[in-house]
Order: C-alpha cells, then sequence, then structure tokens
C-alpha cells in the first residue's frame, strides 16, 4: 500500500556505484598500478613497494576521502536549503553562500601572511582551526543576508538573482584582498578557488569525514521537520513542529556543512544544487528519510565520478574540479528552471 | 457542556509600526461545541483569514483571550496547540513528489517522536482518514497529479488523522467546482454531526454557509459582527445588512444576489 517504487534498487544501485568509483579513485590516475597492487597496499601486504604506499596512501586516498566527504557535505546542504527555502534553486554556490566561505578563507589567509604564514600552503592543524573558524563564519553571514531577503521576497527566481549578485560582491571583497596580497598567496588562493579534492591530508580527509558525517547525522533529526516544512510553515506549525527553532537550526547545519564543503577544497559548484534534484527524480520522493541517504550516496558518486573525469589520462595535475562540476549541474539548473515553467502553464 | 473554542472579547487586527495599528473587529465573543459547525462568513477582505491565523495564534490579538477548553492560547505549547486544533488552509502545495500518503501524515506529527517513525497505529489512522474522505484509492498519487477539489479532499483527511477535537478551514471551496464543493460540505457535515468534531469555516460562500452551517459569524467589512443562527440572521436581515451593495441585493427565497429593481 505504501511502497516507495524501487528505492531500495536504486539506494543499491548508487551504492555500488560510489563503492566502485571510490576505489576507481585510488586505482585510477597518472601512474597507472595493478589491481592487486591496489588491494595489496590497502590490505597493508604490499610491503616491497613503498612508492606506490605513498602514491595509494598519501596522495589517492586523502584525495577520495574528500571528495566523498564533500559530495556528502554539499549535497545534504543543498537539499536543505531548498527545503528550508521552499526554493528548487536553492544551493551553497548559487546562493553565494560558498563565496562567504571563501572570503573567511581569503581574510584568514591574508592575515595570516602578515605575520609571516603561508596557511594555504603548509597544513598544520594550528592553521586549520581558524580556516574552518573563519570559513563558517562566512557562509553564516552570507545566509543570514539570504534570509533577510528571503522573508521580504518570495519569488524563487528573484532569490536566486539575488544570490548570484551576493556572490559576486562577496568575490569582489575577494579580490580586492588578493589585490594586496603577495605573489605566493596569490598564487595558491586562486589554485584553491578553482576548486580541488587534492589539496588535503590524510588528517585533513578524515577531519572532514567524520565532522561532515556528525552533522549530517544531526540533520538526520530534524528529518520530520523538514517534511512538515514541504507543506509550508502554517501546516508544519500545525503539525507541532516548532518552525522558528527549526529553521534556524536547519540553516546552521547547511552553513556548517558548505563551510567544511569549501575550506580545504575551495568553492564546488552546482553539486549542491544539482543532487537533490537528481535524487528526487530517481528516488520518486519528497520524504527526507529517504532523500537523506539518498542524496549522501548521490553527492558521493558525482564528486568521486567527477575527481576521475579531472584526472585526465596522460597528465601529471587534474583539471579544475569547478570545471567539471559546472558541466554537469549547469544544465540540471537549466532543466529545473524550464520544468517548473511548464508546471506553472499546465 | 464545556466549550472546545471559546472567544472573549478578542480584537484582531495588525499592529503597525510607529502606533499605525489597523483594527479589524473588536469585541468578538464566540464559542464552539463539540459537533457544532460554524460558519465565518463575511465579504472578500472582511478579515476572516485574519481571525483564524489568531485563533491559531499564527498572529497576536490586538486584545481578548482566546481559550481552548480550559487553558489559554497563550499557555499552550506548538505540540499541545497542534492536539487541541486542526487547519486547512488555501495554500498551494507544489512540492511535486509528495504523496497524499505523505501529506495526511504529517496530520500524526503532534504524536510522535523527535524522528517522526509512525507506527501501525499511526499508518492504520492515516488509512482511515484517507478512507473517509473517499481517497483511498489515491494513497500512492502525487499531490501535482490531484484536481484542486481532490487536494482539498486530501487536506481535510490530514486534519481527521490529526485527531482533534476543532477543525478550522479557510476557504475550502473557493477553488473546487460545484460538485465537489457540495461533496466537501456534506463531508465536513458529517465529521461535526456525525463524528462530533467542532468545525469553524472561513467562506464568503453565503449559499454554503447558510445551507449547511449551524451558527453563522458574520465579520462585516466595516468592523461589524453578528452572531447566530442561519435561519434568525437571514430573516431578520442582518445578512443582507453585510452583503448588500448599494445596488446589489440578497433574494433570500432564491438564495442569490441580484440587481436592485
Amino acid at each position: 500500500m505504501y511502497k516507495r517504487g524501487n528505492s531500495g534498487i536504486w539506494f543499491l544501485i548508487f551504492l555500488v556505484l560510489a563503492a566502485v568509483l571510490f576505489l576507481a579513485n585510488l586505482w585510477y590516475g597518472s601512474v597507472l598500478i595493478a589491481w592487486k597492487d591496489v588491494l595489496a597496499v590497502l590490505l597493508g601486504s604490499s610491503g616491497k613497494n613503498k612508492v606506490y604506499e605513498v602514491i595509494i596512501l598519501d596522495y589517492r586516498l586523502p584525495q577520495a576521502v574528500t571528495a566523498l566527504a564533500v559530495g556528502m557535505a554539499l549535497s545534504v546542504a543543498g537539499l536543505v536549503l531548498q527545503t528550508v527555502f521552499r526554493n528548487p534553486l536553492a544551493g551553497p554556490s548559487v546562493l553565494g553562500i560558498s563565496s562567504g566561505a571563501s572570503l573567511g578563507v581569503a581574510v584568514v589567509v591574508s592575515a595570516g601572511s602578515l605575520i609571516g604564514l603561508e596557511m594555504l600552503n603548509q597544513s598544520y592543524l594550528l592553521f586549520d582551526i581558524p580556516l574552518v573558524l573563519a570559513a563558517v563564519t562566512g557562509s553564516l553571514l552570507v545566509l543570514l543576508i539570504i534570509i533577510f531577503v528571503a522573508q521580504r521576497i518570495s519569488n524563487a527566481v528573484t532569490i536566486l538573482i539575488i544570490g548570484i549578485m551576493i556572490g559576486y560582491a562577496v568575490s569582489a571583497v575577494v579580490g580586492v584582498i588578493q589585490f594586496f596580497s603577495r605573489d605566493e598567496e596569490l598564487h595558491a588562493y586562486i589554485l584553491w578557488g578553482l576548486g580541488s579534492f587534492s589539496n588535503t591530508n590524510n588528517m585533513q580527509a578524515v577531519f572532514l569525514l567524520l565532522t561532515s558525517l556528525a552533522v549530517t547525522a544531526a540533520v538526520l533529526l530534524y528529518s520530520k521537520s523538514l517534511n512538515a516544512l514541504l507543506l509550508g510553515v502554517a501546516y508544519a506549525r500545525n503539525s507541532g513542529i516548532n518552525v522558528k527553532v527549526a529553521q534556524n537550526i536547519l540553516i546552521i547545519l547547511a552553513g556548517l556543512l558548505i563551510a567544511l564543503g569549501t575550506v580545504f577544497t575551495g568553492p564546488i559548484a552546482f553539486v549542491g544544487l544539482a543532487v537533490p534534484h537528481l535524487a528526487r527524480n530517481f528516488f520518486k520522493t519528497s520524504s527526507h528519510g529517504i532523500l537523506i541517504p539518498a542524496v549522501i550516496i548521490m553527492g558521493t558518486s558525482l564528486t568521486l565520478a567527477c575527481n576521475l573525469v579531472a584526472r585526465l589520462p596522460g597528465y601529471d595535475t587534474s583539471l579544475p574540479i569547478n570545471a567539471v562540476t559546472s558541466l554537469i549541474g549547469a544544465p540540471v539548473v537549466i532543466w529545473v528552471i524550464v520544468k517548473r515553467g511548464k508546471v506553472k502553464k499546465a | 457542556m464545556n466549550a472546545l473554542l471559546k472567544i472573549k472579547g478578542l480584537e484582531t487586527g495588525f499592529r503597525g509600526k510607529r502606533g499605525k495599528t489597523v483594527i479589524l473587529h473588536s469585541n468578538l465573543n464566540f464559542e464552539i461545541l463539540n459537533g457544532q459547525f460554524a460558519a465565518v462568513l463575511g465579504p472578500n477582505g472582511a478579515g476572516k483569514s485574519t481571525l483564524l491565523r489568531t485563533l491559531l495564534g499564527y498572529q497576536k490579538a490586538l486584545a481578548g483571550e482566546v481559550f481552548y477548553g480550559n487553558n489559554l492560547l497563550e499557555s499552550l505549547s506548538v505540540k499541545e496547540l497542534a492536539r487541541e486544533v486542526t487547519v486547512v488552509l488555501t495554500d498551494k502545495l507544489d512540492e511535486s513528489f509528495l504523496t497524499v500518503f505523505d501529506i495526511v501524515a504529517t496530520g500524526r506529527y503532534p504524536y510522535t517522536g523527535i524522528a517522526g517513525r509512525l507506527t501501525e497505529d499511526d499508518k492504520n489512522l492515516v488509512e482511515e482518514a484517507v478512507s473517509l474522505v473517499g481517497m483511498i484509492d489515491f494513497m500512492n498519487r502525487y499531490v501535482h497529479q490531484l484536481s484542486d477539489g481532490e487536494r482539498q479532499k486530501v487536506m481535510i483527511a490530514r486534519a481527521i488523522a490529526q485527531q482533534t477535537p476543532l477543525i478550522l478551514l479557510d476557504e475550502p471551496v473557493a477553488y473546487v467546482d460545484a460538485p465537489s464543493k457540495i461533496e466537501i460540505m456534506e463531508l465536513l457535515l458529517t465529521l461535526s454531526h456525525v463524528h462530533g468534531k467542532g468545525i469553524i469555516m472561513a467562506t464568503h460562500d453565503l449559499e454554503a454557509a447558510v445551507r449547511f452551517a449551524d451558527r453563522l459569524w458574520l465579520l462585516g467589512t466595516h468592523a461589524e459582527t453578528a452572531e447566530g443562527t442561519p435561519d434568525d440572521l437571514l430573516q431578520n436581515g442582518t445578512i443582507n445588512r453585510f452583503f448588500d451593495k448599494s445596488n446589489i441585493v440578497l433574494n433570500k427565497e432564491k438564495m442569490i444576489f441580484e440587481k436592485k429593481l
């Protein structure tokens, strides 16, 4: 009676896909390593080949874990934003929230350089803490502005455009900061801004994974509130939900996830916006109990896949991740707008 | 018998900035009992929705008191209030992958834990509510596949599943076709007279209100109010005073408005 289509099958498919893509991220790259050698390194029985160990454990593994964590964080954040703002076009990058996190990072990096630190190049835990805090502050700051605007304007596309403008304005501030930066920082910051999963060490990757998991678990606790909010604020309140409290907590959780998905990797475009739509269309539901796990496995699959695509064969370095995610994400945005237009006319 | 809802000296309106307070209606005194079907009747813009919003605590009363049973509205938590009163609004749902089951299940939320997990009892109550409105075959339909009338019945099923003694409805038949309108009004009548629910329906539909409601609460555009049975208010000309325009009057026999001759 209450069947949910084939959500079980899709869960299985995307779970297997994510696992395969994760392993492929360890296997595929500029240095070719045979499958059995990859497995040997992972099982700790490689012994003789130190080079393979370094490539897989110190380079590809943190990269894959980072892609996984960021894919999860941004997708869950995008889903939360779309429900809380009741806006299908909401997402971390389109609303300028990622730019807010970038601003935080830029401020701390240039402040660091004033006292002779190169925060983006050297990674010590001591430097990571102010970076994370700054990213969180920046993303929440932009979210505050968006809330202020959203309370006065209800048109989804207008809010989207304002979000994009906020993004430009914040990026302009970042540009001014960069102008006064030294060349080395500028170079590091521009590379960071292009987006990459390869700038993290193992410790940072594990930190991202654990914190993203923790915040996502907190979001899961609010799936009842999220479901009620789909009916609008008035119905949600009538369902016994303390709407103001739930909205505030959910927005803070989304801000945390976006900061985590930005601080070490740079702003990653479109993942947070596109994945919830893909998940809804595969799983054919708006229920968050299903959608949250669905966006987690689809988001991680997407970022892991993008990371593979970015590693061009025959080149030592990889393409900027944003070039890849934008190629996938931009058509999704267009598709959503066109589809909404059709629904309105019908 | 104790009233489900009692309004004492209520004043509705908007407290604006710098003392620009707009008062819509003052000194409202109404009450509603189990099994009673009341219609808040008035022309568009009179303040019917404002009254409902005030009764639900969505906006503050300018003066006066609202009691649910013996409890003052302000003393109830959001969750407690959700067990006293449920609401059917005019808000359109555009979320495309919500099913009828999903929507009606939110009526059980005041009774579920933090995770919102539905027990077998909850699921049975949802099923009962959906059967009662005659939508059981639509259980797995998405909301965007429903007509306006069907969607309204689903929202009423949600209200039933919430198991509150009192149901508030804002213009439940404003956008539905004529047969669905009668169907929905009969359904509300059954809910009040058979199932003992107290029902307050805001409407500008004079014909529906006079035909189905036990009591009318009239709200006029110029702050005037009246209360009584439809027959009394019709016979003593009160309804005419609230609705007639300079050249349009109500024909009591036919229950239609016509041009003054």
